[in-house]
């Protein structure tokens, strides 16, 4: 029983846990209305459309890759949309359009790398530019008006008595699609593997440049779904969209535990890494502090994320390395035996 | 030791009582010999018989379990790179690592520019040093040439010119001659000599026995781990060499079961890969299994590597079960029944991070996965009737792959090919680095599966294998198939000759 | 073994591979100076042309700096935040002490962009952090420390001391003083790159990082020693955009990280490390000035910027990768023809070889 209790405790999603509380406390000590049932359902809303973008990245670094172009999808996304719907088509169609474009846009970055093989580093870097760009040439004033209720109310809208927000019925709803994709499928087992060790992937028969390209692709589709929410709880659809949301997107993921090397991660801890994001941006913005030194809080985050997972990997590995030690002492005494046996 | 030296000039560098175990398996041991100064000093030994530990030793890259090192007569400690380059002993490599973005000169002086009043990077005293060097081995290449171009006996040769230009007293030359034409064999070798003009000696570890002969001046002989023979060159001819390398009692692993042998289930014609193989022809028949023998790399893997998808073939045909087959991809091959066990474990074998039941599943995931939904109750299933079966050591199916021994590991990877139900299965050094115990395991395993009618394709370069598991013997040399030997007919020194080129003693 | 005139083939191809690369920038520049010739009014005439001059310095200086970076195979994201904290920093330190000679200034401009670039250094070598996530990381926290200083003020130019001013005012030669310092950057950059034995070893490490540390080279301290420049000449590039903006708010130097990883790809600088010139960053930061400053008088929306930036990025790494592989192939053709060539000369054929028996 202590060593379930043990291995629990020691989960990176269980330190997430903690955390929450923990800053859920700090809350509370600035503003009593804290923990009340609405607010705290209402908590991610504002960043929900950060959290959709860090469910579709967890996939590219789960598989050793990077991309940094999403905020510039949704930009090109949200924008699509709102040409599209201004020339008098249905908000559905001028949407499913913009799904279509975000998608497109990720599996050309997905077609750099993996069939060109060229580290997508440099290339994200690049299309993170040439997104935006080509977001504000599509177009660079203010954005559609109006959005009908109906669309806007993925983003902005509430259910059951206008307490939950359909925005987090949309992101939990995805977590679920997408961990039942990573975790369950034959799919999310290949981009473990092609993340861990992409050639011994591709001798089990694996089709790795086919799921690099496809991680890609599920990254920009999910820089779409985030536009809708966006679109819907700011209400624009400018070209500036999602610009400066990167860093959070980024945090999500890393604090979630994902490897930034590849090969391990769970949705469940980029889930939790997301409301953990929120509540704290949620308190420093109850303390006052503004949007940009919170960003240091953030930022720093970010980097205290990834030195904790590399000095557990270090510690985890010179463990194993002693365990191993004992285990081939044992292999020495036990093999003698068994020559002895034979001839 | 050496009683048949003239006169007991101090060695240069000398190795008394050298062990060094790996995990349960003893790599060498006691080993001693002493290496002349000016001298070419040829190691020479199967596959495992202990070489590259002891370069590794004398590289300062590991540390021996037991024994001494002496440099000059005084023993030293050589417990880094570091440490065995300030002694003066460097070692090159079959294909020498290299700056590909800078030139040669760079190259040869990295990080140790030549300065101008110590501040400032002397370019021309480095181009005019570099060439000095270059024309002083006879490289044909300028000291301001891009790496990136040029081929491996010209890296070898600036692998040579760092050494001098860093005062090695001791080169450790491993299979440099493997991928060179008999032009640039020659170079070398005239290269060798001038470095004994200025006293500088070389271990020379070749399986090329002619060039052995042509070389060296002092011979040393391991097997399995141990110190056979150390004697001059030319008291020692090729048969005698085979000899000593191969002899031991053939006591027999595991004897092999009687299988039945069928139609061919493999053949392969006029299999070409420019520059590595060409014209493969064999085949394999249900319930055989071929040996395919040969020093490394003579192209064996490379071959296997064609024919399961991972490289393109230039010219040959294959089929199998008589139907025409192109080897597009791994997971191609696979559809076909015919499966490949990989030659470096852990990269290519394993996904080290997972566990033996994810690993185990991972090349029938299509088969076990009905729409796309793993099932995790049939790979635990799967993992343990293989754990059962092979009898893997590990406390759960659940354990990582990464802490298993080497010998488990082989068979999870063992477990993994077969669990796709192969017609086909070839193996590729499958118990290379894997102690006694498992080794036995996986043989029975093998015999096994020729019984129950797999073709079983084994390329090893352990000869006791080869010669207890096949039923027939092909042997690469070269990149060409030089020779095939059936069961009875197949012997130690038979194959070790055909491998290395030599023609059959009277 | 007779020696040296073989090779020359191949050495020249491969020279003439590296040359087209800078030369290619040349005929990118004169054709784009030609286009706007004809299509923008103004184009040439000397203002517009000193004003690409001062553009091209901020740029410039901060484009050595991340070359250094970019050759270690590293990136350096957060030199646009450091700009614009330096940037503040200085012309808040002038306006507060106006009679503060300008030197000290840059003097703390500098000290402040080593600092921030050993914690870059830091994080990347000693944490292990991938460069491009570590300096995300620092850009934001970097930025957010420059908004809790400036506290939503800024420093208005009247508070500045006109020498200060002067720098981007004057032009001395014809050419202004920015540009200048610029130049003499551009000079001791590639100087150190070329003739310093530390410089060098960034080619090493950037090469082939385990080749280096066998070689004995302190892969760590030269990449942290990368960062620190890079640090370094973007607090110079801080004071410069102080001088030239003279207004410093929060945002001063947001996406400036952009011109100069723009300029240095452009510029022939391997994202994969271990080639690369200052010389050619230095072009790439005269194109990229050139052709935005182009887009301006052409009334285009400053977006087409961007688009360009990140269009350039994706085609120079896309040509650069695909050019690399034909050259390695090309090579290596070349020098197996010569090889047989030289056997056949020496008539050398597949000899049978005498076996002691």
């Amino acid at each position: 029983m202590k060593r379930v209790a043990a291995a629990l405790l020691l989960r990176w999603e269980s330190v997430l846990v903690l955390l929450i509380i923990a800053v859920g406390l700090w809350c509370r000590s600035l503003s009593p209305l804290f923990l009340t049932k609405l607010n705290l359902l209402d908590l991610a809303t504002p960043y929900i459309f950060v959290g959709l973008m860090a469910l579709g990245l967890t996939f590219v670094v789960i598989a050793a890759e990077i991309d940094i172009s999403v905020a510039s999808i949704l930009a090109v996304s949200v924008v699509v949309i709102g040409q599209i719907y201004e020339t008098g088509t249905s908000i559905w169609f001028a949407a499913t359009v913009g799904l279509l474009v975000a998608t497109a846009l990720g599996l050309f970055n997905g077609f750099l790398v993996a069939a060109l093989a060229l580290p997508s580093l440099a290339v994200t870097l690049g299309t993170l530019a040439a997104y935006r760009g080509l977001a504000f040439l599509i177009h660079s004033g203010e954005g559609v008006a109006t959005f009908p209720t109906g669309f806007t109310n993925i983003g902005i809208g509430y259910v059951w008595g206008q307490q939950v927000p359909v925005a987090l019925l949309v992101f939990v709803g995805t977590a679920i699609g997408l961990g039942f994709l990573l975790h369950a499928t034959r799919f999310g087992r290949y981009i473990y593997a092609v993340g861990s060790s992409r050639e011994a992937a591709r001798y089990s028969g694996i089709p790795v440049t086919s799921v690099r390209m496809a991680v890609f692709g599920i990254s920009g589709f999910m820089a779409g779904v985030a536009g809708f929410v966006y679109i819907g709880f700011f209400g624009s659809s400018r070209a500036d969209a999602a610009d400066g949301s990167l860093l959070d997107v980024v945090t999500a993921v890393v604090l979630g535990g994902v490897d930034i090397f590849g090969g391990s991660g769970s949705i469940v801890g980029v889930v939790l890494a997301v409301f953990l994001i929120a509540e704290l941006r949620n308190g420093m913005q109850l303390d006052n502090i503004g949007g940009d030194t919170q960003n240091i809080v953030i930022g720093c985050l970010l980097l205290g994320a990834i030195l904790a997972g590399n000095g557990i990997r270090a510690l985890q590995a010179s463990g194993l390395r002693q365990r191993l030690a004992r285990a081939r002492k044992k292999e020495v005494v036990r093999t003698k035996g068994q020559a002895e046996g034979i001839s | 030791m050496n009683a048949s030296e003239p006169a007991a000039r101090t060695p240069l560098v000398e190795l008394r009582g050298i062990s060094k175990t790996y995990g349960g398996v003893h790599a060498v041991e006691d080993v001693s010999f002493g290496i002349a100064p000016a001298s070419t000093h040829a190691l020479v030994g199967e596959n495992g018989a202990g070489k590259s530990t002891l370069v590794k030793i004398l590289t300062g890259v590991v540390s021996p379990d037991t024994g001494t090192v002496l440099v000059e007569g005084e023993p030293r400690s050589v417990g880094s790179p570091s440490a065995a380059h300030r002694l003066g002993i460097v070692a090159m490599y079959q294909d020498p690592t290299v700056f590909e973005d800078l030139t040669v000169a760079e190259n040869v002086f990295a990080g140790r520019y030549p300065r101008r009043r110590g501040l400032v990077v002397d370019w021309k005293a480095m181009r005019r040093e570099a060439s000095r060097l270059l024309e002083e081995i006879g490289a044909d290449f300028a000291p301001d040439a891009p790496v990136r171009g040029l081929s491996v006996a010209d890296r070898q040769l600036i692998e040579i010119a760092k050494a001098l230009s860093s005062s090695a007293r001791l080169l450790i030359m491993d299979e440099p001659t493997a991928a060179l034409s008999l032009q640039e064999v020659d170079n070398l070798f005239a290269v060798v000599r001038r470095l004994h003009d200025r006293g500088v000696s070389v271990i020379f570890i070749s399986h090329r026995l002619e060039e052995v002969s042509e070389i060296a001046d002092t011979v040393t002989i391991l097997r399995d781990g141990r110190h056979v023979e150390t004697r001059p060159a030319a008291r020692l001819p090729h048969a005698e060499m085979i000899r000593l390398m191969v002899g031991r009692p053939l006591d027999a692993l595991f004897p092999k079961e009687e299988a039945e042998i069928g139609e061919a289930v493999l053949r392969a014609e006029g299999l070409t890969r420019r520059g590595v193989f060409s014209d493969i022809s064999f085949e394999v028949r249900r319930g055989e299994i071929v040996g395919l023998a040969g020093f490394v790399g003579s192209g064996r893997t490379e071959v296997a590597r064609c024919i399961f998808g991972i490289d393109k073939l230039d010219a040959g045909r294959l089929w199998i079960e008589g139907r025409p087959f192109t080897p597009r991809s791994p997971r191609a091959a696979l559809r076909r029944g015919l499966a490949y066990l990989p030659e470096d474990r852990l990269r290519q074998g394993l996904v080290q991070p997972m566990s033996i039941e994810r690993n185990t599943s991972m090349a029938v995931l299509p088969e076990i996965s009905p729409a796309g939904i793993l099932r995790p109750r049939r790979e635990r299933w799967l993992a343990r009737s293989f754990m059962e079966r092979l009898s893997i050591k590990a406390t759960a199916p659940t354990q990582v792959v990464r802490s298993l021994s080497g010998g488990n590991q082989q068979k999870v990877v063992l477990s993994k090919w077969l669990a796709a139900q192969p017609r086909i299965l070839i193996l590729d050094e499958p118990t290379h680095g894997v102690d006694v115990g498992t080794k036995a395991d996986v043989h029975r395993t093998i015999s096994n599966l020729a019984t129950q009618g797999l073709a079983i394709l084994l390329i090893s370069s352990e000869l006791l294998e080869i010669l207890g598991m096949a039923d027939r013997v092909l042997v690469i040399r070269e990149g060409r198939l030089v020779g095939e030997l059936s069961r009875e007919a197949a012997t130690q020194e038979a194959i070790v000759q055909a491998a290395a080129g030599v023609r059959a003693a009277p | 073994m007779n020696l040296g005139s073989r090779m020359v083939g191949a050495n020249t191809l491969a020279q003439a591979a590296f040359r087209l690369r800078e030369a290619g920038i040349f005929i990118a520049l004169a054709v784009a100076v030609l286009f706007f010739w004809a299509r923008a009014d103004n184009f040439m005439t000397v203002s517009n042309w000193q004003n690409i001059a001062t553009d091209v310095a901020i740029v410039a200086v901060l484009a050595v700096g991340q070359t250094m970076v970019v050759l270690t195979r590293n990136i350096d994201l957060s030199v646009g935040s450091i700009v614009g904290l330096t940037a503040y920093i200085s012309s808040d330190t002038l306006a507060k002490h106006q009679g503060l000679p300008l030197g000290a200034v840059v003097l703390i401009a500098v000290a402040i962009g080593l600092g921030l670039g050993l914690v870059n250094g830091l994080l990347v070598t000693v944490g292990r952090i991938p460069a491009i996530i570590a300096t995300i990381g620092t850009l934001a926290i970097y930025r957010g420390l420059l908004f809790e200083i400036t506290n939503g003020k800024n420093v208005l130019a009247f508070q500045l001391p006109e020498r200060f001013l002067d720098l981007a005012a004057k032009k001395p030669l014809g050419l202004p003083t920015l540009a200048w310092i610029a130049l003499v950057v551009g000079v001791i950059g590639a100087a150190f790159l070329r003739w310093s034995p530390w410089g060098r070893d960034f080619y090493a490490v950037g090469s082939n990082p385990d080749a280096a540390r066998f070689a004995g080279i302190p892969v760590g301290r030269r990449v942290m020693s990368a960062f620190m420049i890079s640090g370094g000449l973007a607090g110079l590039a801080g004071f410069m955009f102080a001088a030239r903006f003279a207004s410093v708010d929060a945002v001063a130097g947001t996406n400036l990280e952009f011109d100069a990883v723009t300029a240095v790809v452009i510029g022939g600088v391997n994202v994969f490390g271990g080639s690369g010139t200052v010389l050619g960053a230095v072009l790439g930061a005269v194109l990229v000035a050139t052709i935005q400053d182009g887009f301006t008088l052409l009334k285009l929306s400053e977006f087409w910027k961007i688009f360009f930036n990140g269009t350039a990025i994706v085609v120079a790494v896309t040509i650069d990768a695909l050019v690399t592989q034909r050259l390695q192939e090309a090579l290596r053709r070349r020098r197996r023809a010569e090889i047989v060539a030289a056997r056949e000369q020496a008539g050398a054929t597949a000899r049978e070889r005498e076996v002691p028996t």
